[in-house]
């Protein structure tokens, strides 16, 4: 059985995410469509903004179109209904719209190659997956854009697949490297449910830095933004502080001028793990000085996709990539899309 | 008198501010067609009382319907909600091949039209009044629906035509064909060469791969891609393959020509049908609107007013709309007004605070309800109709233009007597306050000897009590503050916080008018309020003297 069949049973929706650009995301797409088409899974294509131009607008390198078997559902805008290959029927008008016309939901009526776009808001897809689902798609797959964290984010959809390869760096070391370090920030742990966590969520709603005691006591500081402010969050810590929660961007300014001291005491809460911004070394030394982290929720990773080749016009041996990389992760399926 | 379509009863800024814009934005439509009927929307004119009376039951009626059928109504709005407007693609079909997209939509309206018909007629007897009742469009509904499955989804479906069934059936089969020969092709090469294709049938070779001059020669691939480190190989097509492929060609040639044809023949006939689909969104507009107007009465506990030949407006306990909303809003409630105007002069006096400007909305309020066949909030309300309708009243706009409050109150004077004719209604709100009270008061007094000339029906509010003492002059004053119980106003103001004092006087003020029969003590509230307002008792103590 394939990678998709155990896909499909454990997840409805499930965003492409690529590492980098030209890492494979559109590669891995059509190698899943045409397991789909294998196993009999009834398909939902959608995107974050549009996507299956020809030409990947970024670098130039070539781009297919996507083909689709029949009764795939998917959503087309207006202006690329008239231009798909496939025949497209109308199930839906949404009130989405998009800069190519409202987007349209259709059942694939005669196969053929399709350009998908999806509503350009990341909040839309939910609700658009939602009328995908209601007309009888057993697995929705998300195409993704360039911007990775905000498709990746746990509101759009169930799990990820996440897209790494060649394109990342020379070494494959470092590719593997790097691709570890996103799994393991995308699978911190979630906080667990309790007061303190009912006090952030219920603080919540105007997206400020808030310290939560042992003692229940909330204190929120009043800051424009949170880059840069380690130093008044220094200045609030006390003996009773237990959690720091951080809505925005966790940069290395959010924690350097954190007494050390104190930064052992506390543990950090992210709203999910697409906030955090540290590389993985700067993440490892934080962490040795005592750095602790949770989210309110993390991001599911349903699968690796690895690519060996590399636009820049290098690739690495494709079995010992696919080696290295179940190494590296090993709870995780890594397929190779190319073969 | 402009006659004709470009009539007009009331300008602009005269519907803005006695509230019909008010009332038409808080109409809850449903439909493209109803929106655009009540945009339009006529008043009605002297002479047209029998129509007007006509249509006044029409909304009594409609409100009786409503209040029995709820559910129905509910169902009915459902629908409604879902109709989008395709008059664009309706008129494009004349001579123009509508895009699926478009067919799409006018299936998706028709299909609301059909659910519309089944839901509002049961049995041949309709359950809504007869002239909402659309006509039958099942017949194009079939044209644009061949498997006549009703469900909200189009496609040039197969069982358009014999051919375009043919031609996609060939087509499926030629696509089997060359994937088969592909996959063998592919097969192939993997025994021969041990090299794996993408399942698209290519590969990605770096050209300084050590395999890369053996993929390059082997002669079932061929280049389709390169640049300066790496190029692309692609399943060269064989004699079998390529026979399929222009048999394809040819094909999808003919699949487009009998595509384009169908949607031809469809827009054809969709144009056959043009009329009665725009007199089925006329009737779905028009129910649309009644439905709207009598929910909005019933919901603002509007009576129907009583429509007289003679030039009078008598309200009975009104409410102005916008303020009772406002109130509302804050948890408290409305205190209605009653006033009684004929033609002549009448004026409003009383205390500031009193709601005079208010009541002098209200009163055009109701007046212009009426014209435009909407039902009134009011206990009771008789209305004789008038020719022309036009407020007076000071707004922000006149500065934004740069004049001065004076220069901009005089230029609208002159266009409000220019076009007043028989039969109009006045509404004048403090005329003069912006200017010296001697040169005011003469120039508010020798209005109202003109105005009480002429066959209007003219309220003005005023300050100067004297304007009022003319023989023939109406004087409806407000309670205000005159039967307040002072102790008890000053001792909660005391100790009141500065932003709730408003408040308070507010809720001591009378707003009721009453008829002054005779000349006598004019109540000073000015006064009062400013001293309950914080101004210093030197200040008022000083002006006290000078009253003197």
């Amino acid at each position: 059985m394939g990678l998709l069949y155990e896909l499909q049973k454990k997840y409805k929706t499930i965003s492409i995410v690529g590492m980098a650009k030209n890492a494979g995301k559109t590669t891995a797409l059509n190698y899943l469509i045409e397991e789909a088409m294998d196993e009999g899974v009834r398909l939902g294509i959608t995107s974050i903004g549009r996507d299956g131009e020809t030409q990947d607008l970024v670098t130039g390198t070539e781009k297919p179109q996507i083909y689709l078997e029949q009764d795939t559902i998917v959503t087309v805008p207006t202006q690329l209904y008239e231009m798909a290959d496939a025949g497209l029927e109308i199930l839906k008008k949404t009130r989405y719209s998009t800069p190519m016309g409202e987007l349209l939901i259709c059942r694939v009526a005669d196969s053929g190659y399709v350009q998908i776009a999806g509503p350009p808001a990341a909040m839309d897809t939910k609700k658009v997956c939602a009328e995908m689902m209601s007309y009888g798609c057993e697995l929705i797959l998300i195409d993704g854009a360039i911007d990775r964290k905000a498709i990746a984010s746990p509101e759009t959809s169930d799990a990820i697949i996440l897209s790494t390869g060649a394109v990342l760096s020379r070494s494959m070391r470092r590719v593997v490297d790097e691709t570890a370090h996103i799994v393991n920030l995308y699978s911190i742990p979630e906080m667990e449910e309790g007061n303190a966590r009912t006090l952030i969520e219920e603080n919540n709603y105007d997206d400020r830095i808030m310290l939560i005691s042992e003692d229940g006591k909330v204190t929120k500081l009043d800051l424009a933004t949170g880059l840069g402010s380690s130093r008044f969050i220094d200045d609030e810590i006390d003996e009773g502080t237990e959690y720091v929660y951080i809505p925005g961007a966790f940069t290395n300014s959010v924690i350097a001028d954190i007494n050390p001291k104190k930064l052992k005491r506390i543990k950090f809460i992210l709203k999910n793990p697409t906030k955090i911004f540290l590389s993985a070394m700067d993440w490892g030394l934080w962490r040795k000085k005592g750095m602790k982290v949770n989210v309110l929720k993390n991001i599911e990773i349903a699968a690796i996709t690895v690519n060996p080749w590399s636009p820049g016009g290098y690739s690495f041996d494709r079995e010992a990539l696919v080696g290295a990389m179940r190494e590296a992760l090993p709870e995780l399926p890594v397929v190779d899309v190319r073969v | 008198m402009k006659m004709g379509s470009n009539r007009r009863l009331a300008n602009v800024k005269t519907r803005r501010e006695v509230g019909l814009d008010y009332v038409m934005q808080s109409i809850d439509l449903n439909t493209p067609f109803g929106k655009r009927q009540l945009k339009e929307i006529k008043p009605f004119y002297p002479g047209q009382e029998d129509e007007l009376k006509a249509e006044l039951d029409k909304v009594e009626r409609m409100m009786d319907f409503v209040n029995e059928n709820g559910r129905l109504i509910g169902q009915i709005q459902e629908i409604f909600m879902e109709v989008k407007d395709v008059a664009y693609s309706i008129q494009r079909s004349e001579n123009q091949t509508l895009s699926v997209v478009e067919i799409y939509e006018i299936k998706s309206l028709l299909l609301a039209m059909r659910r519309l018909l089944l839901l509002t007629v049961k049995d041949g007897t309709p359950l809504i009044p007869a002239e909402y009742v659309l006509a039958d469009t099942t017949d194009l509904l079939d044209v644009l629906d061949p498997r006549r499955d009703r469900i909200n989804t189009f496609y040039i479906y197969d069982e358009f035509s014999e051919e375009i069934h043919r031609l996609r059936g060939k087509k499926r089969e030629y696509e089997i064909a060359i994937r088969k020969e592909q996959k063998a092709a592919r097969e192939e090469i993997k025994q021969r060469y041990g090299i794996m294709l993408t399942p698209k049938f290519d590969i990605i070779v770096s050209k300084n791969h050590a395999d890369f001059e053996k993929i390059g020669s082997i002669e079932e691939l061929e280049l389709v891609d390169q640049d300066y480190l790496s190029a692309t190989f692609r399943l060269k097509a064989n004699e079998a393959v390529y026979g399929y492929m222009k048999e394809m060609d040819q094909l999808n040639e003919q699949l487009e020509e009998e595509e384009e044809r169908i949607r031809r023949e469809i827009s054809k006939e969709i144009f056959k049908h043009v009329q009665v689909l725009c007199d089925n969104c006329q009737r779905m507009g028009a129910l649309d609107v009644a439905l709207g107007k009598a929910l909005f009465a019933i919901a603002h506990h509007c009576s129907k007013p009583e429509v007289v030949a003679e030039h009078v407006i008598e309200i009975e306990e009104g409410r102005n709309l916008q303020v009772e909303e406002a109130l509302k809003a804050r948890g408290k409630s409305y205190c209605p007004v009653s006033i009684s105007l004929s033609d002549g002069v009448t004026c409003i006096t009383g205390a500031n605070m009193g709601g005079k400007t208010i009541s002098l909305k209200l009163s055009g309020q109701v007046a212009i309800l009426t014209q435009y066949g909407f039902f009134v909030p009011a206990k009771k309300a008789t209305v004789g109709l008038s020719n022309y309708m036009q407020i007076l009243i000071g707004d922000s706009q006149s500065v934004e233009r740069g004049l001065s409050s004076f220069g901009s109150e005089m230029e609208e004077l002159k266009i409000m007597l220019d076009n007043s004719v028989e039969r109009t209604l006045l509404l004048i709100d403090e005329i003069a306050s912006g200017t010296n009270p001697v040169e005011g008061l003469a120039l508010t007094k020798s209005l109202v000897d003109y105005l009480m000339e002429k066959p209007y029906i003219s309220l003005i509010t005023t300050h100067f009590e004297t304007v009022t003492e003319k023989e023939g002059v109406i004087n409806m004053q407000v309670r205000g503050l005159a039967d307040a119980d002072f102790t008890l106003l000053n001792r909660e103001i005391q100790y009141a916080k500065r932003s709730e004092r408003i408040n308070i006087i507010s809720k001591y003020m009378d707003y009721r008018l009453y008829r002054v029969e005779k000349q006598g003590q004019v109540p000073k509230d000015a006064l009062n309020i400013a001293k309950m307002l914080g101004i210093s008792s030197e200040i008022i103590e000083g002006a006290k003297k000078y009253i003197k």
